[in-house]
Parts: C-alpha cells; structure tokens; sequence
C-alpha cells in the first residue's frame, strides 16, 4: 500500500479505487485461459497486476470422453502467494 | 607485381605503343626516357648491350594460323589415341626435382671461387667507372642459362620495386616510383650503371659467398619455409584478407615508403636484380614482417623457391641492416642473427602478430553498421536518456516517493544516504557520455581520433539541448497532430501511458458533499465502510508522511523554525481532525439498530483491526478513551464477540472468525491494554458501568475478546488500588459496580470456559478469574471457587495425562487463578 496518492478520504474516482476497497480482502479474479482465483487482495497497480495471498486456483480443462460427450473437468491449486500479471485478469469481484 | 610473373600492366597502359614488342615491354614514355637516358649516360658501353627487340627474329609473327590442316599428321590422331607422356615436362622435372636442387646448391658453392669463368659472357660488358660502389657484381644472374638443365624461375619482377631506380637514376625517381618498369629497362639500367667496372674488376663481394656453410648445415631452411615463418600466425592473413586489403596492396603498402629509404644503402641495391634476374616476387602472402617493417630494400623472400639463391639474400640482408633490431625483411636473416637479436626479434614478432590477430578479432563486425545506423541507435539510446532523466527531474520528492515508497522509507530508516535521490540522475547522461568520451578519445592516436572526439562533442551537445528540452516542457504528454482528429500519448517506464483520463474531483470535500444526505443509510454498508477504511489509511499514511518531514524542535531565537513548526503543527492537526473525521467515532449511536455502528463495522473488517494500532499513535488520550468507550459500548456487537460464539454442535468458532479474533487481540487489545493501563479510575468505573448497563455480560463473558477487556478494567482496578490511588468514593462505586458484575457472571462462571477441557487455550478464562477472585470479597470468593472447582479439578485430572511441559502450562494457568484466592494447586494434591 505504497499509494501515497491522495485520493480525498473514500471517494471512488476511478475503477480502480473500487478495486483498492478490496485490498486486504478475499477477492474473485477471473483470467483467461479458463482459470479463477480466489484469495486475499494484497497489493493491484494501474496494470491489474496482483498479488494475491492464500489463493485457490480453479483450472477449468475441456476434455473429450470416449463417446465424444465434452467433458468440463476443473483442477485446484492452493498457492500461499502468488503475483497475477494484469494482462491475463478479465475481472476482479469482491467476495464477502 | 603479379604472382605468375606477367606484366600486370592495363592494356590501356602499354596498347599505344604498338609494334612488335614482347609482352614484358611496358610502353611507358618514362622508361623510354630513362632507358635513353641511361644509355646517352653510357654511351661507349652500350653497343654490345643486347636488346630483346634486336635479337628477336620475328619468326613467330608468320605463323600462319590457318594452316592446320595437316595438324593430324603431325600429331597423330589426337581423337583416338592415348595422349601418353611424352610431354609431361612437368612430370619429368619433378622427378628430378631434388637433383636440380642439389646441382644449384653445389653450383652456389662452386659459383664464388671462380667467378671469372662463370659462363656470364653479359657480365662482362657491365663495367662502369662512375660506380662508386666496391662491391661489384659478380654474376648477372644469367649464368645458370648455360646449364642445359635449367629452367629459369618464373618470378614476377619484384626487382622493380627495389632501389636500383634510386641509385644512378635518382632524378627519374619521382617519375619512376609511379610506374612498374619492364624487364627490359631494369635490364637496362642495370647494365647501364654496371658497366664500367666490371671486367676483370675486384670481386670484393666474395666473401659472403665464402661464408655460406649455414645454408648447408640447415638445408630444412633452405629448401622449406624458413623459421620466421613457423611463427606466422594463420590468423594474421585472414586478418588481412578480412580486411579486404588484397595481396598486391599489401605489397604497394609495404614497398610504399621505400623510393628514399636508406640512401646510405643505395649503392648496393642495383646488385640485387643482377644476382636474382628472377628475383623475388612479391608474394601474395606476405610474411608479417612486411607489414610492420616495412622492408628497406627490393628483394623478398623467394618463398616459391628458396633453394634458388637464398644465399645472396642472406649476404646482402645481413651486410644491410644497421638498426639495433635488425630489420628482417627475409627470414633467413633470423640464422644470422645472435641468439639474443633473435629472440628479441622473435618476441616482438609474436607481439605484432597477438596484436594483429586482436586486430582481426575486433575487427569482424566493421562495417557492419554504417555511421547513419550508428547515428540512429546512439538517437535511440538518448532519448531514453532524457525521458527517464526529465521525468525525474521534474518529480517533487512526494512523487520521488510514490515512486519508489518502500526504498524510501528503508533509506530514510537507515538514515539516507542521499538527500535528494533523483539529483545524481540529473547528471547520468553527462557523466555517461563524457565516460564514453574518454573511453573512446582515449586510442590518441588513432586516425580518427579527432573526428570522434568531434562525434562526442557534438552528442553531448545534442543531449544538453533535448536534457533542456524535455525541462522545459516536461508535463506534455500528448502528441497532437494537426489535422488529425485523435490524440497519441505515450508514456515510459516510469510514467505509462494513461488509458483512461478521469478528472479527480479537486478536493475531498466534493466527494464529502455528496455522500453526506446519505450518512444514515450507506454508511454502514460494505461499500461504505471498505471507503472509510482507505480514506483511514490515507490520512494516515499523509500522518505518516508528515511525522517523516518533522521540522527540527525549533530553539526559543529562531523565529523561522518556530513558524516552520507551528505551520506543521497545523497540518498534523487538520490531518488528525480528517482522520477522527474518518473513523466515524462520533457517528451517534442509534438505539436498537440493525446495523452496526460506523466504527464497529469499521473494526470488523481485518484492516481495520490492523490499523488500530497506527491510529493509536497519531490521536490524544481524548480521543483513545473515545474510541474504547466505543468499542466497550459496541462490545456485544463487536463482531469478533457476536460471532464468537460456536454454532451449536461445534466446539469453536469458524476458522474465519477465529482469525479475527486472533487479529483483534493482537492488533487492538494491546493498544486499548496500553490506554487502560495508564487510565484513571473514574474512567475504569465508568467503563464498566457501560458494559453492565450497555451489554449483554452474560453474552459477552462467554467470549476471549470480551472476558479480555473485563478482565483489562478489573486489573486496572486493582492496581489502582494497590497503589493507593482509590478514592474512598471511587473505591466504592467501583466495588457497587463489580457486585453487580459479580451477580451476573456468577451462573455462567462454568460457561465462560471455551468448550470442554481439550478445547484449547483457556489461559484468558483463569486470568480472568484471577482477576475477579482478586477483587472479590472473601464471600465472593468463596462463590467463584465453589463456581469453578469442577473446571479446576478437571483440569489437574487432564494434566497429568499431558507431556509435562504442557501439563505443567495448563497448572500454571489454573494456579494464576488459585493464587489470586490464596490457594495453590499443590493444596489439590
């Protein structure tokens, strides 16, 4: 939280001082390439890059069966830490 | 100067003159004069000088080309039959090559005792008085014609670039150095100068001839390439070529400074072309020595066929040289040198060749670029200079910290090395370039050294202007093209691009003026609160910011510094009365509502929790009593108390909220245990009072976070009383309240334990106990025990099947509480 910008006490002037009420709080982000997130906010910049604490990663993998019925399959990951490069988030939604 | 030996002349150059000259007559009116000249000079000598034109019978001009027909009679049937061998002179010659050695090694031996009958019948009319020279020519070279065996060296005329141009014919030098001149003019000449002392005349030269035994006792240096050439490195003629000089300019380079080298010398050279008539050519792969000494004299090295005539060579060379090291244009020279000249030489040679082949190394991408390209990357390279120099610059030291908070903060912890940490950037692209500068100003003598240093003064230059330029109109970041109907901004590194351009309202205020109507309704609700929260950090961290630029404590005569201060006190003031403004402390409390109150709903939420602490520091004591008698008065609506309570079926709470709790007690406890501890008893009496009258006891009893502030104000009043602070009167307000406390807590003090035994931690519930048994009548006392000992009992049953350092845990905290009634578990057996 090195954002020394004054913002003016809590008014939202930007999309991203929406995202800057999640900090510190369990987020959703969803990315492309089918994947999710779900972790604490800990840090955004301009870029949408985040780091992200106590995250569970949902990997969603299409996969055909014999009968060539598609199959979703989904793959979670629990990671401590992780650093999302912003160019992969598609949204970022509270989760209380 | 061409490898094979043919005239190398452009036709352009020898066509005018026609006639029925052979192919090594070089038209060019210079020689004639030369010739002519010469001949006038000597011109008694000159009638039995044969000349090529004159004993040329013209016998091949009528040929008549035509007339093959009877080719096949002659020859045979060229079509059907095996050429054969007969004319494989080539083949021939080979096989006897090494007799043909031999014969000339022993005709060189043989050759210096009895000059006079050496079948040269030409030398005899090279006899001139006006030479000065002692050393006469003993042969002209032709001798070896008279062998029925002897094919003459094809050799290119390399002669020509020696000196006998120099000697006698020093006023056609200029004229002369220009052009290659024939065989027929250096025949010329030669005889020419020669010709008066030659019949007869002493052979003063013979001694080095005498002197030969070296050649013979190292016949591999004879016959194969000398030592000088074992050290030649490869890489040296690649170096060369690489450098597209070609072989014959290598040549033109070497030979360059020689028309008027060693004058002192001159009156030897013109023997040279006499005793090698095919004398050396200049060959295309030059020794290393011809490049960086440039040889003195004509004659090469006879690389193609050393077991020629190696030993005039030597004599000469070794005659010639008068340097201290020895310039060695012929490898041969090395045998004649001491061993110590030699290894000087030697040394020096592999000297020049690692340094020629650093040359080469370096050298593989010249050219590559062209000094435009360069031009361009070097444009590239200090634009970037100026943008990240010129951002800087025109950043004050807030956004200097903005920028880079973390390392700021770090630096100013450990004490800043530097007080302005964008200063030495200012100067980067100076220093840079004038490093460079010197770098490459620093190879002095290079040919190009002026116009380099000319190239970095000039992009210094270029830089201070564009370094001004980006000062002067820093903030443009956005290129409009006239006629264009969008905008291109663009961005570094250090400032992107900005993809959307929202005006921020121009205070906080008109974001304020807005939200007021809806106080009552939105302030409780998530949005709002996560708002309160970061308008909270901000105002702290501006507190933060503040507190680092704390002026100096002003002295009482300096009249500057105390106006510094108090403008600073100012803002701390304002910040402080923004920052109680954002913590909602003063919202009034709405009976009976069901939504919690601004400031609780603010600690709900772990930020929240975790900026207490920070808050603590920045407000008075004032506003800290404000903030517990808040939370006191909220303590059943606290969510890290109404949540606390374990669903039923569950022995503990949620892990979420077990975490706040854990959160709340590390981050807000010591802060509110900090005030309490230090706050005055009617504050304490008041305290409680809230909570026996504002709270659900029972309720909030049954929580940590709720026995821990009980138990913060009953030891608080028990301090206070031990200490003797008590008022009479306050003492016994106090006691009125504890009672009433007491009463209330009494059928619940069973419950207040955190589910059974192996629950966990149950440390706060005996403190608390401890803390009420201490403050507690001897009656009351005996209430809590009777209330308790199940718990206690069980407690030092469980122990004991515990390891024993956590049994002896578990004793402790029941003791803390059995010691504050004046009993101890040893007493429980």
């Amino acid at each position: 939280m090195a954002d020394t910008e004054d913002v003016g006490s809590s008014s939202v002037s930007e999309p991203l001082d929406l995202v800057r009420l999640s900090l510190d709080e369990i987020v959703f982000v969803k990315l492309r390439g089918d994947r999710e997130l779900k972790g604490r906010l800990h840090a955004y910049d301009s870029h949408c890059n985040l780091v992200l604490g106590d995250v569970e990663e949902t990997i969603y993998v299409v996969e055909d069966d014999e009968n060539d019925q598609e199959i979703i399959r989904t793959i979670k990951k629990q990671e401590e830490m992780l650093f999302v490069r912003g160019d992969s988030v598609v949204l970022i939604s509270p989760q209380a | 100067m061409s490898f094979f030996g043919f005239d190398t002349a452009l036709p352009r150059d020898r066509a005018s003159q026609g006639g029925n000259r052979g192919i090594f007559d070089t038209p060019d009116p210079f020689a004639e004069v030369a010739r002519a000249k010469a001949q006038a000079h000597h011109a008694g000598d000159d009638d039995d000088v044969l000349d090529f034109e004159d004993t040329y019978d013209g016998l091949g001009d009528r040929l008549n080309d035509d007339q093959d027909a009877f080719n096949e009679d002659t020859f045979g049937d060229v079509e059907t039959g095996p050429v054969g061998k007969d004319f494989d002179f080539f083949g021939k010659t080979a096989q006897v090559a090494d007799v043909i050695g031999e014969e000339q090694v022993r005709y060189n031996l043989k050759a210096p005792r009895d000059p006079v009958t050496a079948p040269a019948s030409e030398t005899k009319t090279t006899t001139g008085a006006s030479s000065t020279v002692l050393q006469q020519p003993k042969r002209t070279g032709y001798e070896k014609y008279n062998e029925p065996g002897y094919i003459p060296d094809l050799q290119a005329k390399s002669s020509v670039w020696g000196l006998p141009k120099k000697s006698e014919l020093a006023p056609l030098a200029l004229s002369q150095a220009r052009k290659m001149m024939s065989l027929e003019e250096v025949e010329a000449q030669l005889r020419g100068q020669g010709a008066a002392p030659m019949p007869g005349g002493p052979q003063m030269a013979l001694p080095p001839h005498v002197s030969e035994p070296p050649h013979l006792q190292r016949p591999p240096h004879v016959h194969g390439l000398p030592e000088g050439f074992q050290q030649l490195p490869p890489e040296f003629l690649q170096a060369q070529f690489a450098r597209g000089v070609p072989p014959q300019m290598l040549h033109s380079q070497t030979m360059g400074p020689e028309p008027f080298p060693h004058p002192a010398h001159a009156p030897n050279l013109p023997l040279h072309p006499l005793q090698t008539p095919n004398s050396p050519a200049p060959h295309p792969v030059p020794p290393p020595q011809h490049q960086a000494v440039p040889p003195p004299r004509g004659p090469h090295p006879q690389q193609q066929h050393p077991q020629q005539q190696p030993q005039q060579h030597v004599q000469q060379h070794s005659r010639g040289p008068s340097a201290q090291l020895p310039l060695i244009t012929n490898p041969q020279q090395l045998m004649n040198l001491t061993e110590e000249q030699r290894v000087a030489y030697l040394l020096e040679d592999a000297k020049r060749a690692k340094r020629n082949h650093k040359i080469f190394l370096l050298s593989k991408g010249n050219g590559l670029m062209t000094p435009q390209d360069k031009n361009f990357i070097t444009r590239i390279q200090l634009q970037q200079l100026v943008a990240a120099a010129g951002n800087v610059a025109d950043n004050d030291s807030e956004a200097v910290l903005a920028e880079d908070f973390y390392y700021q903060v770090y630096s100013q912890i450990r004490g800043a090395p530097r007080q302005h940490p964008h200063q030495p950037l200012g100067h980067f692209a100076q220093t840079y370039l004038l490093q460079t500068g010197n770098r490459i100003g620093g190879h002095g003598s290079r040919k190009h050294n002026q116009s380099a240093d000319n190239h970095m003064q000039r992009m210094q230059q270029q830089v201070q202007r564009a370094v001004e330029a980006a000062k002067a109109k820093p903030k443009n970041k956005q290129l409009i093209i006239e006629g264009s109907l969008g905008k291109i901004s663009f961005g570094n590194a250090k400032a992107p691009k900005p993809s959307l351009n929202i005006k921020r309202p121009e205070s906080s205020e008109g974001g304020k003026a807005t939200k007021k109507p809806h106080t009552d309704l939105s302030l409780s609700d998530h949005k709002s609160i996560l708002s309160n929260i970061e308008g909270v950090y901000n105002t702290l961290m501006e507190l933060e910011d503040l507190e680092r630029t704390m002026p100096p404590p002003p002295s009482e005569d300096d009249s500057e510094a105390i106006q510094k201060h108090l403008e600073w006190r100012q803002k701390v003031r304002a910040l402080n009365q923004k920052l109680w403004q954002g913590l909602k402390v003063m919202e009034p409390i709405v009976p009976n509502s069901t939504t919690p109150h601004p400031f609780i709903a603010f600690l709900s939420y772990p930020k929240g929790k975790k900026a207490i602490p920070r808050i603590f520091r920045h407000i008075d004591q004032e506003q800290r009593v404000t903030i517990l008698t808040m939370i006191v008065v909220h303590l059943d609506t606290l969510d890290v108390v109404r949540r606390a309570h374990p669903v039923p079926g569950e022995t503990q709470p949620a892990l979420p909220v077990r975490e706040a709790i854990d959160l709340f007690s590390q981050a807000v406890m010591p802060s509110l245990l900090g005030y309490v501890s230090e706050a005055p008893f009617n504050i304490i009496i008041g305290l409680l009072g809230l909570v026996i009258a504002q709270t659900h006891v029972q309720f909030v009893a049954r929580t940590r976070i709720g026995l821990g502030i009980l138990t913060m104000l009953l030891s608080r009043a028990e301090i206070v009383k031990e200490a003797g602070q008590a008022s009479e009167r306050d003492w016994q307000q106090w006691v009125e309240k504890f009672n009433v406390l007491f009463d209330t807590l009494e059928p619940i003090f069973s419950d207040i334990f955190p589910g059974s035994i192996n629950t966990g931690d149950d440390m706060y519930v005996w403190q608390f106990l401890a803390a009420t048994g201490i403050g507690a009548s001897p009656e009351q006392q005996q209430r809590l025990v009777i209330a308790v000992k199940d718990r206690v009992m069980e407690t030092v049953t469980h122990s004991k099947t515990l390891p024993a350092d956590m049994a002896s845990q578990r004793l402790g905290n029941v003791n803390l509480f059995m010691r504050a009634i004046g009993l101890d578990v040893e007493l429980l057996g």
